[in-house]
């Protein structure tokens, strides 16, 4: 309909042009007084239905469409391909459904996922048996497949089974929630699943909520199945089988990707519809044209802007600006523990002594985060066990750093290096600076190394980087999570590291520990430890800035740092 | 007979520069091999990212295998008309080649003609009245234009007319989003949309295409107008001009006819070379105006040491330099009928 008026245009430019000249001529004079009124007649008549004709078309149809800008790609419809990007994370959430998703909470007066509440999406309700071995899912009897053949609790089974046997990320993330082997999922009716665990793991219901976990309409799935291929990953990186709230329109990688709403979709937080009638998302790699889009109402919203647009749109108040600190995140200067001189637990608190926390939070992130420095703790012990990260005991005292230097046998200082990857390069560079100039005032000499982001990647998995800045981020947040997948193991996460046997093991008891005194326990004793041997230092929770039309409601920080669409409406 | 000549020089040039594809083919794929940076670990981002997902990821893109055989079935591909799967974009390398060279192409050419019809009369006039005013300003014009980054005046460019101004529309790529798609016949979106009469998307296209091809034209005037600029010189100082003035020629004909006919052989030559380069090297302009081109395609896939990608496109520009290299030694002969009798 838009278009079909959009290419009326000229010639309604034409007519204008032709109506101005005969104005023209009117007032010349050379035109007797019927004429003079028939033409002012007819202009106002042309302009009036043009503008009556077009306008509202349009305008509807436009507020009807969510236009997302990003500076990055999605390059798979299937979650689980190996290098998928967070972006195609994102879609796959719109459309795909999952057996469960998060509820949401309020923290600090900003909506964000909840990993403690799961609801059903896909499933109706389920029931978790009182030992927490078996979880039951009730799937809804209505949903259907954008094709429109029903949800089955076979089409559930195939989908789990290719989650943990098929060549993927999928296998990876749902061992995490002691979900392994196939024969874990049992069909138990056409409507009803059950997932048995080795033992209660309070992440296998959240894992289900996470990307990767998708149902497939195994029906279609399996008819584009090959002998080599047996789960059809070829087939659905471009193509889709899913029964979301969006059924993808256009699929361009790199350029953009436009999604319709699946108008039998009800599936939202108290059976809603999603909002959106379309929703583009659009890749504008250069970051200040993203802000003058948004900012020019062109486009509708926007999550990775540079943290000084942001700050600058905010100041401007045109925009609604929700500013969320990544509170499943962190953003960390990292030693190799294994590598001298970052083996001596000595140099790296002095080195922890040393940075300028306060300069650098400015310069790199104009303050929008949480800081992760300046707490106080009594008597060196962790106030709190049930989280991580919390606010550590870091204050800049280059005295207590020398100190620090000279008790760890380096008086005069040493030279080292100090990489990030230029990805990071916005908010590393000046951070970096600032911690150059710091530490040699102590006296130790650093060179600034900015590394391709794949070579860093290179360097950090075989483990020779000594000495760096870096972020991770969890899915799902919770203490043991953290601690098992960032500070254990030979793996390529364990970005420090950190060989210690007490981590090791607290880490370990703490993931099956049901009671809740106990396990924030094990998270005090993990958490004052952490911050003694001082792998690494964490520096501050960085906001995602999501920057949108004031019309837009519902924004909700997501586990994935995506935007679900579905949470969004206009006013 | 002058025609069998040209035909004939540029078979036999395109055949001696074959082994050159050849050499570019091996060369970067070797390089890309040695360049630091492991693909897999790169892709490699699951929660647990062990040594069994890299190895997976290594054996999908064919990781796993010594070198020479990689290179083997890298030409065995290459023979059948293959160039690989993207990671990053998650398309056959040949598709996403396919769909981004006419927005690149489209761009470039655009930007070569406003630059050729800028800086060609703007040489012509500087030549004519050497150390004159005009001669000044365009020499200024020729400074400002390469001094200043194509990042900085694609901005400057955006800031005015879309951002304050509002005049142009949105810098994101070849067409209004809200607008369809014309039915692809050649990719080039201005032809297209000729082909389905749809003027209202012609002209849509048109405003898209004008900021980015001003901005590389800016950067290219300089060359083309320096080099017209000196060639007219030499042209109008030579003997032949000097016996069509004493005849009485008019200016007209003198200038037109002769001089400028006898200038343009350099000019093509710069052309030609400015062509290869801007298509390859205008990835800032690409970035800046989110033009889906192939050089903003292949700098994503170099920072993340994604190798087909990469490789595809340094063939796909040796060739096109080849390309370019043959039509401009053609439109020699046609310039210049001594060219043809080597």
């Amino acid at each position: 309909m838009a278009c079909a008026l959009l290419t009326f245009t000229p010639w309604r430019l034409a007519k204008r042009g032709r109506v101005a000249d005969s104005l023209q001529e009117f007032y010349r004079g050379k035109m007797d007084i019927m004429t003079r009124i028939k033409i002012s007649l007819f202009a106002a008549l042309l302009a009036g239905t043009a503008l009556t004709a077009a306008a509202p078309a349009i305008a509807q149809t436009r507020a009807e469409t969510l236009r997302h800008v990003t500076g990055a790609a999605i390059n798979t419809l299937d979650p689980n391909m190996p290098g998928s990007t967070r972006e195609a994370f994102g879609l796959s959430l719109l459309t795909y459904d999952r057996l469960v998703s998060f509820g949401r909470k309020q923290l600090d007066g900003k909506w964000v996922f909840d990993l403690d509440t799961i609801r059903g999406e896909l499933a109706e309700r389920y029931e978790v048996s009182p030992d927490g071995l078996k979880i039951v899912f009730h799937l809804r009897k209505d949903a259907k497949f954008h094709d429109g053949t029903p949800v089955t609790a076979e089409d559930v089974k195939w989908s789990l089974d290719r989650a943990v046997t098929a060549r993927s990320l999928a296998a990876g993330q749902m061992l995490t929630g002691s979900i392994t082997k196939a024969d874990q999922f049992r069909i138990i009716d056409q409507h009803t699943v059950e997932l048995t665990l080795p033992q209660p793991d309070k992440l296998a219901l959240p894992n289900l909520a996470t990307v990767y976990p998708v149902i497939f309409n195994s029906k279609l799935a399996k008819s584009k199945a090959t002998a080599e291929d047996p789960w059809a990953q070829e087939w659905l990186k471009t193509n889709t089988a899913g029964s979301g709230a969006y059924i993808v329109e256009s699929f361009k990688p790199g350029e953009t990707t436009i999604l319709r709403r699946n108008e039998d979709w009800k599936r939202g937080p108290g059976n809603s519809q999603a909002h959106f009638k379309r929703i583009i998302t659009q890749t504008i790699p250069e970051a200040s044209t993203r802000a003058n889009l948004v900012e020019r109402g062109d486009a509708d919203i926007v999550i990775d802007l540079q943290a000084a647009d942001a700050a600058d749109l905010e100041k401007k108040g045109r925009l609604k600006v929700i500013s969320t600190p990544q509170y499943n995140a962190i953003t960390f200067v990292s030693f190799n523990t294994q590598m001298p001189p970052f083996d001596k637990i000595e140099v790296r608190r002095a080195i922890a002594a040393a940075l300028p926390y306060e300069d650098m939070f400015k310069a790199a992130l104009f303050e929008r985060g949480k800081k992760l420095f300046g707490a106080e703790w009594a008597g060196g012990k962790a106030p709190d066990g049930s989280t991580f990260p919390i606010v550590q005991p870091l204050k800049t005292n280059l005295d207590e750093a020398k100190r620090l230097l000279t008790a760890a046998g380096f008086p005069n200082g040493f030279e080292t290096t100090f990489s990030f990857n230029v990805g990071q390069a916005g908010t590393a560079e000046p951070m970096a600076a600032l911690l150059k100039e710091s530490l040699g005032k102590i006296g130790i000499k650093v060179d600034i190394q900015k590394l391709p982001d794949a070579q860093m990647s290179t360097l950090i998995n075989e483990k020779k980087v000594p000495f760096f800045t870096e972020g991770i981020v969890a899915w799902l947040p919770s203490m043991d999570y953290f601690y098992r997948n960032f500070y254990i193991g030979p793996i390529r996460w364990n970005y420090s590291s950190l060989n210690d046997p007490q981590i090791t093991e607290w880490a370990q008891a703490a993931r099956f520990e049901g009671d809740k005194a106990k396990y924030a326990a094990y998270g005090l004793q993990l958490n004052t430890r952490h911050f003694e041997l001082m792998p690494q230092i964490p520096l501050w929770q960085p906001s995602q800035d999501a920057v949108m039309a004031t019309s837009i409601e519902g924004y909700t920080y997501q586990f994935h740092r995506q935007i679900d669409f579905r949470d969004l409406s206009r006013k | 007979m002058k025609l069998g000549a040209t035909a004939n020089r540029a078979a036999r040039r395109f055949i001696s520069s074959l082994p050159a594809l050849f050499g570019v083919v091996v060369f970067t794929f070797l390089l890309m091999r040695v360049l630091p940076g492991d693909p897999a670990v790169f892709f490699a981002s699951g929660p647990q990212a062990g040594p069994e997902e890299i190895a997976m990821i290594r054996a999908q893109m064919g990781l796993d295998k010594p070198v020479p055989q990689q290179l083997l079935l890298y030409l065995r591909d290459l023979s059948q008309g293959q160039l690989g799967r993207s990671l990053t974009t998650g398309q056959p390398v040949l598709v996403d080649l396919r769909n981004r060279l006419p927005a690149s192409l489209e761009l470039t050419l655009t930007a070569l003609l406003i630059a050729l019809v800028a800086a060609v009369p703007l040489g012509v006039a500087a030549a004519l009245r050497p150390g004159s005013l005009v001669d000044h300003i365009v020499r200024f014009v020729c400074a400002l234009g390469v001094c200043v980054p194509t990042f900085v005046s694609g901005l400057l460019l955006i800031y005015v007319f879309y951002y304050l101004a509002g005049l142009a529309p949105d810098p994101t790529g070849r067409i209004d989003i809200f607008m369809s798609q014309p039915p692809r016949v050649t990719g080039f979106l201005l032809i297209d949309f000729a082909i389905a009469g749809d003027w209202e998307g012609w002209q849509a296209a048109a405003r898209q295409l004008m900021l980015p091809a001003l901005t590389m034209a800016l950067f290219v005037v300089a060359p083309l107008a320096r080099m017209t600029r000196a060639s007219m010189l030499a042209s109008l100082g030579s003997d032949f001009v000097r016996t069509a003035r004493s005849l009485g020629l008019s200016r007209r004909k003198i200038v037109v006819t002769y001089a400028l006919r006898n200038a343009i052989l350099p000019v093509l030559t710069i052309v030609g070379i400015v062509f290869s380069t801007m298509l390859g090297a205008n990835v800032l302009v690409e970035k800046v105006f989110s033009w889906p081109g192939v050089a903003s395609y292949a700098l994503d896939a170099l920072l993340s040491s994604d190798y087909a990608p990469v490789q595809g496109f340094v063939l796909l520009m040796a060739s096109i330099f080849v390309l370019v290299n043959l039509t401009v030694d053609v439109l020699y002969g046609v310039a210049d009928p001594r060219v043809s009798v080597e």
